[in-house]
């Protein structure tokens, strides 16, 4: 495991990037997604229904825009990843339709050395979709990996 | 044959007025979660972190699998509780704080619980309410695997 990184060392506070990839979330993944997770609310697969709705259409599961931005991050932030500890402040700030492209952006909050192997590292990621407008906002803290470490 | 126009809409769920603080939840609905969900999660989200994809990597890390992504686990846990919850819901606002208690593996049944925390008028939208609950995902062997909060939007009847 010792291959992949980034590891502990190459993140600094206050390093910002935006993500090299986005994606665009087609209605049948964001519907798989949905039914795979449980998720019975009908706003989220009955497109019929959402359509003479003020919402004009089905949105997609704050589930899963919260792991599409932070899986859009995560080759860059989580890879050498020991585990994920958790997410704070999670903001589903304006709604996600079906069709919307999400890009992800992260900026390093804090780093706290643990141990010899490892350290916890605070991420601020921000998603926003085709139009630049901001849809998701959280903290994510992740225990990476040092270097070499195994 | 009856007329289809006379059916009653069965519908199923809890509402605004039913969210008494302190109410609790045992969300009936199990759901085992096997490697394929966790594949399909991770791969559609490009969540490429060896742990999720590569069986070897993560034994090598001292797991006795594939780790089941988070994030999946996440919102699975949010999925079992929508039934009771937030089917009548507006909108999902948000997450206060999500702790990853406890790894889950292939196989591993999950089932969540939740509590209600708070119910409040919204101050900056009129005839809407938020309600927040504290839900807890715990496996089989009731280890809690994930704890968090969260926050909905409902329209409230006058």
């Amino acid at each position: 495991m010792t291959g992949f990184g980034p590891n502990l060392e190459d993140f600094e506070p206050g390093d910002l990037v935006r993500h090299g990839r986005g994606k665009t979330l087609t209605p049948v993944e964001t519907t798989t997604l949905t039914h795979l997770s449980m998720n019975t609310s009908d706003g989220h697969f009955d497109a019929h229904r959402y359509s003479q709705t003020a919402w004009g259409g089905t949105m997609v599961f704050g589930g899963i825009t919260a792991a599409v931005v932070i899986g859009l991050s995560m080759e860059d932030t989580g890879a050498a990843a020991i585990r994920e500890l958790g997410v704070r402040d999670v903001r589903l700030c304006a709604p996600v339709a079906d069709g919307d492209t999400l890009y992800a952006y992260s900026e390093v909050v804090s780093i706290e050395p643990r141990d010899d192997r490892s350290g916890e590292v605070v991420f601020r990621h921000t998603g926003v979709n085709q139009r630049d407008e901001v849809v998701f906002t959280c903290e994510r803290r992740v225990l990476v990996r040092r270097r070499g470490a195994g | 044959m009856s007329d289809l126009g006379d059916a009653r809409r069965l519908v199923r769920g809890y509402r605004y007025a039913d969210f008494t603080p302190g109410r609790r939840f045992d969300h009936a609905t199990r759901r085992t979660v096997d490697r394929s969900d966790s594949l399909l999660f991770s791969a559609t989200t490009l969540s490429l972190c060896p742990l999720y994809f590569d069986a070897e990597a993560a034994r090598a890390d001292g797991h006795p699998d594939v780790v089941v992504n988070p994030y999946l686990v996440l919102a699975l846990v949010v999925g079992l509780s929508v039934e009771d919850l937030s089917e009548h819901s507006e909108a999902f606002l948000g997450i206060g704080e999500a702790q990853f208690a406890r790894d889950v593996y292939p196989g591993d049944t999950l089932r969540a619980e939740s509590l209600v925390e708070s119910r409040r008028a919204s101050a900056s939208r009129p005839g809407f309410g938020i309600v927040t609950w504290q839900t807890t995902g715990l496996n089989q062997r009731e280890e809690v695997v994930l704890r968090l909060s969260r926050a909905n939007l409902f329209e409230v009847p006058r």
